[in-house]
């Protein structure tokens, strides 16, 4: 299928003949998602580059007046970025890369949707700010992490989850209107996301972002976070042995190994209570190792020789204070909660990594080697509520796993999931993490029973873990359990995009 | 006048409302209301002085969940007794409910724990114009409520949404909040309460900001001498003597120690401080103008509610006042200009309280025009908002006749508003005209 | 089975998670300079990137795309600089390059190769040398008096740029002859075949190969001594797929390092200090690491039987070219924030196939270079010259060692 003419020539007049393209071997590019999403997409019928919100606006409009769906995406990585029906334009928008302000005084900066991790972190780190990065890699877009999805990141016990550091934000809806909200709306700046009134903010997203689905997010403002460590990173070595170290005082990593997640529970809140510590994080077993590895056969030959054990309910806390002081304070602290919950520091020959690699940005940008396995993998759960709770749902994750990692359907790594407090303990995400051997089809169909199963778990035993998320099948199953989140989400859709035109996931 | 006892009530009173064509105001909070209540004639009238449950004050995860009509004055004790603190507004009216004022997004004390301007409203129980129930954040489910094995404390979602931010701000306007999950804070062990001051307001601005950012204190306000003498004293001349006595502006910040290690943590946590005081130019004192006395009565009264016969902001009989929000950048500028908008205001009775906000990221700036019913205060009132608004104040949660000036400024903004208003009151029955629609 | 297909594991293993399109965090150095994949920064589509020319090669193995029917314009505007299988293979375990270089083997093997690839095969395939000129006019530029070492086990291979680049093939003379390295050269030199095998030309790059190999064995050659990065980068990681090579071979940078380090070299001190960069050639850097030949089975989540010694580009040359820069007095030598394994390439190979994007990436390169403080660019591969050289001041590290060699060179 492909665009009308007149369609394609209207859209081409606005961002010009370099950037927009139906050919097919570009089309290619944005088409195939392996290998966690195991479906085949539609075809774009093209794809078109824009470099402002007016172009913007206008390639929306051009898009309702015809009926053509249209997907904004910046890097593709998330799986809603991709052409899910026929009749569909990827507005990708890497071209709007600008970093439009970084306010220092105020504490915020301005992105476009293009500006990457790997860009604006330096950048920030050098004035003595950090920001709440997720584990992406260096080429995921800021504001995609901000506002698409779920924004969770590994130093959240003393921050919180990049929700809380959204501020004032400027989007084309469906229909192509530009609109404004908190403060901005006002003419009074990007300081603040909320008012006058009712919040508009609520829309941008909720636990998770909508993908597009209530309008195309063109410029945010981000909170940004203080950063102890040196304005530059020291790194040495070449790719993929780089070592980073950070100078003392401000920096030192530790990793326990614990029985029982009970154990970690209480940990984490009593570090929380004593409001010590930068990152506390009960870390997936399996990404620890593969991040600490070079290649799959060296993952399988420390895996085997003793990482799963070492590893297999570690506690990393990075201690990250201003002072030697206060380094001291901390430490002692630490050791003393340790010590009274039962967790033992990991092998130091394991543990030195951490600090060899220390900063987090980099180490969790190493996330990505998860893919090193070559395997299906798929992120499972993804919710919040209280450290308790949260600890709760993942002490029954090894008896759910179990049964199909013993089986042979899924990979053999029954407490990999990763728990991160957040706001000192105020809350915590959790997320499993469970991987099949794709080229064997029974592994497929044990994902699918797998995910049944957790989610009858999940109702079974009245946890909160698997949620709804943007408007799909899943969502549309589990809405009902969730004071119809479903039926929410559709009315808004249906007010703000009359014709359904805006990655309609349904 | 409707007095529902639950949920389920409050159900059947909008159901009512939407059959009769009636409009509903809701009222959380006792008397008295600063900013007044509907105008609309067909309104009628929800209290919730009847659901005054205090569902749930837990320690272990540091949350309390209330019923909307519990007052501070309810609250507070049995909190402390637990061993926590609320993150709640600087002496608040003793009757204020909990929950209306975390959804009016009222300024807090402890900003140190403000992640978001939300903070420490985390979710809530609705029910919204066309008679549907919703639970926000991990309330939402997945099953009845009861029966949650969750502590229902985050504030997220369901879904895609963040629901609760159309609530707060929105004056009962899009659905009726019969309880709200709130963050508690640890009490600490010990503490030392600072009093820094400055002759410059810029000064106390830019360093509460720089101290916040560093998460150095837990409480944090700067008042000015009219505010400082009005609210930590009986009246009269007692209150004279402590305005005469008080530097204009003055920073009242208090740092804690915990658990483990608590007099160590003030050790360190004092150091910042006064290396942080000395850097900006500003004095740093354990005793305020007004003496020893007077330094202890402040740090006993920080965290509470007024329980006086008078609130401390009527007891010239009343208060209008100006509520505004400006980054740190803008902040004393803003408050400035103001203070020059207002000279017609007696000085000795216009009251200035400067919370900063959000970890240092905002300031959430109040004038309080005391009087005793003086008609010119009204208009003045209104000359200085609009120039305040020329100059860069975001009035988040503006009422009357400034609802209506600032909603005009944004109309893309305004007319998705409406859709949402659409969605959640079908019927235009909850609070008909008070913002924008 | 299908050379292309041996990569199909790979090309399912992308996550379009564009790693290969972005610098790797440990060398982030803020919004500029961020970016290292060259048709991707120029494009802005995803095809162009190594993401999506595995997505490509996926399409074509599977017959939903065609080869001739548009995708060579992607194909060909690569570089082929190996970037993107750096940066991938630090967190994955994936052929990027390998299956970009398998895609154009199958290109041009079905005769779709750009026109300009095809002229410049039968230049080499003729005349010996990638431009087509005359054979027998290769040395030209050699004074009367000059006289190598028949006898020595040390070849000088001097590469096809000695027609446009003599003065970098008299500077390697000068400076080994001043530093007493025996060598000799072969009259008959031809082109070292890496274009022909970077085009796609397989079977022609592999009898090209053969027959240097030959003459070297005929020749009693142990060691190579090359001052082109790109014959050097053959040599290493392309000849040893065709033949088993019992010889050493060395850049000349890591020769003069030894001799610097041994005191056998001196150079004078600059006319006045001179602050410059160097820029890694793609050739000389990551794409140098020696060829590692694996044939075996993928099993379920990634073990490779045999286990698989992967090639990342952490065994390229990086250090010896700066060691001899820093020992010239006067020169100050400052980093590119995209430097060593990620130097951001010179644009240079796609000249012909996309010559905008090759202008642009070359002066892109140059900007990088002036942000630095960089008076000079200095590298040392003819290539990275020309194209650098076009937008700003460049200097090939022969020439400039050779400016500077102190009188009498050895001590």
């Amino acid at each position: 299928m492909s665009l009308a003419r007149e369609v394609y020539q209207a859209l081409e007049a606005v961002v010009g003949k370099r950037w927009i393209s139906e050919d097919e071997f570009v089309l290619a590019g944005n088409r195939v998602k392996t290998p966690e999403v195991p479906f085949t997409y539609h075809s774009a019928d093209a794809i078109v580059l824009p470099e402002t919100t007016e172009q913007i606006q206008e390639i929306v409009r051009i898009c309702n007046k015809h009926g053509v769906c249209f997907v904004p995406l910046v890097s593709g990585v998330s799986a809603e970025a991709f052409a899910n029906r026929p009749g569909t334009v990827l507005i990708q928008l890497s071209r709007m890369n600008k970093i439009v302000e970084i306010n220092e005084t105020d504490r915020y900066a301005v992105i476009e949707p293009g500006v990457r991790h790997v860009q604006l972190y330096p950048e920030l780190r050098r004035r003595g700010f950090s920001y709440t990065a997720a584990a992406v890699g260096p080429g995921g877009s800021v504001l995609a992490n901000f506002t698409s999805s779920s924004g969770d990141h590994h130093n959240q016990h003393n921050a919180s989850r990049s929700n809380r550091y959204l501020l004032g934000a400027e989007f084309v809806t469906p229909e192509g209107e530009i609109v404004r909200t908190g403060s901005l709306a006002s003419g009074a700046g990007w300081f603040c996301p909320d008012g006058p009134g009712p919040g508009l903010r609520a829309l941008m997203k909720g636990y998770f972002g909508n993908h597009g689905q209530f309008g195309i997010i063109t410029r945010i403002a981000i909170a940004l976070l203080p950063c102890n460590g040196p304005a530059e990173i020291e790194q040495e070595g070449i790719s993929p042995y780089h070592k980073v170290r950070m100078p003392d005082p401000c920096s030192k990593v530790f990793v326990f190994n614990y029985e029982h997640i009970y154990n970690v529970r209480d940990a984490m809140l009593k570090i929380g209570e004593a409001e010590i510590a930068a990152t506390v994080l009960k870390y997936f077993y399996l990404p620890a190792t593969l991040m600490m590895t070079n290649s799959a056969d060296e993952f399988w030959e420390k895996w085997e020789g003793g990482y799963k054990e070492a590893l297999s309910m570690p506690l990393v806390v990075h201690l990250a204070p201003r002072s030697e002081a206060e380094m001291e304070y901390e430490e002692k602290i630490l050791l003393e909660i340790v010590e009274e919950t039962g967790g033992k520091r990991i092998p130091r020959e394991i543990e030195q990594w951490w600090d060899e690699h220390m900063d987090f940005f980099m180490i969790v940008g190493r996330l990505q080697s998860v893919l090193r396995l070559g395997g299906g993998w798929m992120p499972n759960k993804l919710a919040s509520d209280s450290v308790s709770h949260i600890c709760e749902v993942g002490a029954s994750v090894n008896a759910l796993l179990s049964e199909f990692t013993e089986s042979g359907k899924l990979f053999d790594a029954p407490e990999n999931y990763q728990i991160i407090p957040m706001e000192y303990g105020h809350f915590a995400h959790i997320e499993v993490l469970i991987m099949w051997d794709r080229t064997n089809p029974a592994a497929g169909r044990g994902v699918g029973e797998y995910r049944a199963r957790s989610r009858n778990n999940d109702i079974e035993k009245s946890f909160h873990a698997e949620t709804p998320g943007s408007l799909n099948v899943s969502t549309e199953q589990i809405g009902p359990l969730y004071c119809d989140a479903n039926v929410w989400l559709r009315k808004i859709k249906e007010s703000l995009d009359p014709n359904n035109i805006a990655n309609p996931l349904i | 006048m409707h007095y529902p006892e639950n949920m389920n009530e409050l159900r059947e009173i909008i159901s009512s409302a939407r059959e009769r064509g009636a409009c509903l105001v809701p009222l959380s909070s006792a008397a008295p209301h600063i900013h007044g209540g509907s105008s609309n004639e067909r309104a009628e009238t929800v209290s919730f002085e009847k659901m005054k449950k205090i569902m749930a004050i837990n320690r272990h995860d540091r949350y309390v969940r209330v019923e909307a009509g519990v007052s501070f004055a309810e609250l507070l004790p049995q909190v402390k007794a637990a061993g926590l603190r609320l993150n709640m507004p600087f002496l608040p009216r003793s009757g204020k409910s909990v929950v209306a004022s975390a959804l009016e997004r009222e300024g807090v004390l402890l900003p140190k724990y403000q992640f978001d301007y939300t903070d420490p409203l985390l979710n809530a129980g609705i029910i919204y114009g066309g008679g549907e129930e919703m639970r926000t954040g991990s309330a939402a489910g997945p099953i009845p409520m009861e029966e949650s094995r969750a502590d229902m404390v985050s504030p997220w979602g369901p879904g895609t949404v963040d629901y609760m931010r159309f609530l707060m701000g929105a004056q009962g306007t899009m659905g009726l909040v019969g309880w709200a999950t709130l963050k508690a804070e640890i009490a600490p062990s010990v503490s030392r309460l600072f009093f820094v001051e400055a002759d410059e307001l810029e000064i106390l601005t830019s360093l509460a900001s720089e101290l916040l950012f560093r998460r150095i204190p837990d409480d944090c306000i700067i008042l000015n001498n009219v505010s400082l003498a009005a609210a930590f004293t009986d009246g009269g001349e007692e209150e004279s003597a402590a305005a005469a006595a008080a530097a204009s502006w003055t920073l009242i910040c208090r740092i804690c120690g915990y658990e483990r290690y608590g007099e160590e943590r003030l050790n360190i946590y004092e150091g910042y401080l006064r290396d942080c005081c000395r850097e900006f130019g500003a004095r740093c004192k354990n005793v305020p103008g007004g003496g020893e006395t007077f330094a202890e009565k402040i740090d006993s009264m920080l965290g509470e509610c007024d329980s006086r016969e008078t609130y401390w902001k009527m007891r010239r009989g009343a208060v209008e006042e100006i509520l505004f929000l400006a980054p740190p950048s803008k902040a004393a500028a803003i408050t400035k200009l103001g203070i020059e908008a207002l000279k017609a205001q007696s000085e000795k009775d216009l009251g200035i309280i400067i919370q900063p906000q959000v970890q240092g990221r905002a300031f959430r700036v109040e004038f309080e025009l005391m009087h005793s019913g003086d008609e010119a205060v009204a208009e003045r009132v209104w000359e200085a908002e609009k120039s305040l608004f020329a100059a860069g104040a975001f009035f988040d949660r503006p009422y009357g006749k400034l609802s209506e000036f600032v909603f005009s400024k944004d109309s893309n903004e305004v007319d998705i508003m409406r859709k949402m208003k659409k969605l959640f009151d079908p019927d235009d029955i909850l609070n008909p005209g008070k913002l924008c629609f | 089975m299908e050379k292309l297909k041996k990569f199909e594991y790979s090309m399912d293993s992308c996550n379009h998670c564009g790693q290969c399109k972005w610098i790797l965090p440990p060398k982030m150095s803020g919004w500029d300079f961020a970016e290292i994949c060259p048709i991707h920064r120029y494009h802005r589509f995803d095809a162009y990137s190594g993401q999506g020319l595995l997505n490509i090669s996926k399409e074509v193995i599977t017959g939903k795309l065609k080869i001739g029917e548009g995708l060579e314009n992607v194909l060909y505007s690569c570089t082929m600089c190996g970037a993107c299988d750096v940066n991938c293979k630090n967190v994955r375990d994936i052929e990027v390059l390998e299956t970009i270089q398998s895609l154009r083997e199958k290109c041009a093997k079905e005769g779709s190769a750009p026109e300009s690839l095809k002229s410049l095969c039968a230049n080499v395939e003729e005349k010996g040398n990638i431009y087509g000129f005359d054979a027998e006019e290769r040395f030209v530029f050699l004074p009367e008096n000059f006289s190598d070492d028949e006898t020595s086990e040390n070849l000088l291979f001097l590469g096809c740029s000695v027609y446009t680049h003599p003065e970098i093939a008299l500077a390697a003379i000068k400076l080994l002859k001043a530093g007493g390295v025996s060598f000799r050269i072969f009259k008959d030199e031809s082109c070292c075949g890496a274009a022909v095998w970077r085009g796609g030309y397989a079977d022609k790059a592999e009898k090209i190969i053969k027959a240097n190999v030959e003459k070297l064995r005929e020749r009693g050659i142990k060691r190579i001594i090359t001052p082109c990065a790109e014959c050097f980068g053959a040599f290493r990681a392309i000849y040893p797929r065709f033949v088993d090579m019992d010889v050493e071979v060395f850049h000349i940078s890591q020769i003069l390092a030894s001799l610097v380090e041994e005191g056998k070299l001196r150079f004078a001190p600059m006319e006045k200090p001179m602050k410059v960069t160097y820029h890694d050639p793609c050739m000389l850097g990551r794409l140098s690491e020696p060829w590692q030949p694996w044939e075996g089975e993928i099993k379920p989540f990634g073990r490779h039987e045999p286990e698989k010694k992967w090639r990342r580009g952490f065994d390229g040359v990086y250090h010896e070219p700066r060691a001899v820069l820093k020992a010239v007095p006067g020169v100050e030598l400052c980093e590119m924030p995209r430097n060593y394994e990620n130097a951001l390439c010179c644009g240079y190979a796609s000249r012909k196939t996309d010559p905008e994007m090759s202008a642009d990436t070359a002066a892109e390169r140059m900007r990088e270079a002036a942000s630095v403080g960089a008076e000079e660019l200095v590298s040392c591969c003819p290539f990275c010259i020309d194209a650098l050289g076009e937008t700003g001041k460049t200097v090939e590290l022969c020439v400039l060692l050779a400016g500077q060699l102190e009188e009498g060179g050895a001590k």
